[in-house]
């Protein structure tokens, strides 16, 4: 049986094959141009993708100075191949998670550009860092602080960060490892499209590890759709949370 | 109900395991994340906080005694992307929790968006889990 197919009805089913490809293809495959995007611009809510490292820098770190081994081996991590129950993970009693760590937590975070600062808003315990993008320089003698002091410029589509003046009371990540007062960290973002920017994060510390650290190369995507929540870390209602399950799950012996 | 044979859902969720970060932003080490394991009691209290909300129930064991359990979960915000709210389980709540329990055997469970297939399931079949909803 031959089907006739009237013009009318040729181009209803043409349009209608011409749509379906148009939703089954991806546009840069179709040799449309890739979604514009500004390199300069990293506005909007973003969280770190899932990669080496996990919620850290990673464990491809340097050898450790002989200071630095004795702060690894007293740091008592839940997380990574050291992870046992308990531990002593500073963020336990709600203490600042701090710079870089919070970059590799499991939260979202919004990047706010404005004149003279960009601005992160992190949801993990509702945190501001601020990096001065107004040309000032680092100071030479900075407090001690547990996000430090940062300073960024333009390196032509890279935003540079440099950071100083941390406090020794955070980890780098999830898994313990350490750092010092000495820390210095140079961080490199730079957006390749519309949903991709590539993050480089290297850390200095002389009195922590032997050498310089580059970390795994990370990427942070987007998170269409998300608004920055509360997330406090409240000490008084971690008391209780672990008085009621972490302790008792953490108890050997039973 | 314990899933300790390969079946197809196991290798499902061993293979979103593999994918999926772990998100508990400290370590879940206490807990045995290679187990789900069913209870099934009524909800006593339901603790929206962070970083840690928890979800209580009394359970009867074997004996027929009445046991306490604590499940920890995800804080709010993770919750709320997950579609939950603070009204999600209320006391009185009867339910069915897929947990990781403590490895030590105290009453106490892991059920969040770290470990896939854990989940809430109400009296009336509906269900919770702890997974983002909004498409990241």
């Amino acid at each position: 049986m031959k089907i006739q197919v009237g013009g009318v009805m040729k181009i209803f089913l043409l349009r209608t094959i011409a749509t379906l490809a148009a939703l089954a293809v991806p546009p840069l495959a179709m040799g449309q141009p890739a979604v514009r995007f500004d390199a300069h611009d990293l506005s909007g809510v973003w969280q770190l993708a899932s990669g080496g490292g996990g919620q850290g820098p990673g464990d491809n770190f340097p050898s450790l100075t002989p200071w630095g081994q004795a702060r690894y081996d007293s740091n008592k991590p839940g997380y990574g191949p050291r992870a046992a129950p308990g531990g002593n993970d500073p963020i336990l009693k709600c203490d600042p998670i701090g710079f870089p760590r919070i970059m590799f937590a499991i939260w979202p975070f919004e990047i706010i550009q404005i004149p003279g600062r960009i601005l992160m808003f992190f949801e993990g315990q509702h945190t501001l860092r601020e990096i001065w993008m107004d040309g000032r320089k680092l100071p030479s003698d900075p407090e001690q602080t547990w996000y430090g002091y940062s300073v960024g410029k333009w390196d032509g589509d890279t935003l540079v960060v440099e950071t100083t003046g941390f406090n020794e009371k955070t980890w780098l990540g999830a898994q313990g490892q350490p750092h010092s007062d000495q820390m210095r960290t140079v961080e490199r973002y730079r957006r390749v499209d519309a949903t991709t920017i590539q993050y480089n994060l290297t850390i200095v510390d002389p009195k922590t590890y032997t050498r310089t650290w580059e970390t795994e190369p990370r990427l942070i995507k987007p998170r269409p759709g998300v608004e920055i929540l509360e997330s406090f870390c409240v000490a008084s209602e971690e008391e209780e949370f672990a008085r009621r399950i972490r302790q008792p799950a953490a108890q050997t012996g039973k | 109900m314990k899933n300790e044979r390969l079946n197809p859902v196991f290798m499902v969720l061993a293979i979103l395991l593999m994918c999926i970060p772990v998100s508990a932003h400290h370590g879940n080490s206490a807990y045995d994340e290679q187990a789900r394991v069913s209870i099934k009691g009524i909800v006593t209290e339901f603790v929206w906080t962070n970083p840690h909300s928890q979800i209580y129930l009394d359970v009867k064991d074997k004996s027929g005694k009445t046991v306490n359990w604590g499940v920890e979960t995800n804080s709010p915000a993770i919750l709320t992307r997950a579609g939950w709210t603070s009204r999600s389980v209320k006391p009185g709540d009867e339910v069915t929790i897929i947990m990781c329990p403590a490895k030590n055997g105290a009453p106490v469970a892991y059920a969040g968006s770290g470990d896939p297939g854990t989940k809430v399931i109400f009296s009336n079949g509906k269900e919770l889990d702890f997974q983002d909803k909004t498409g990241k």
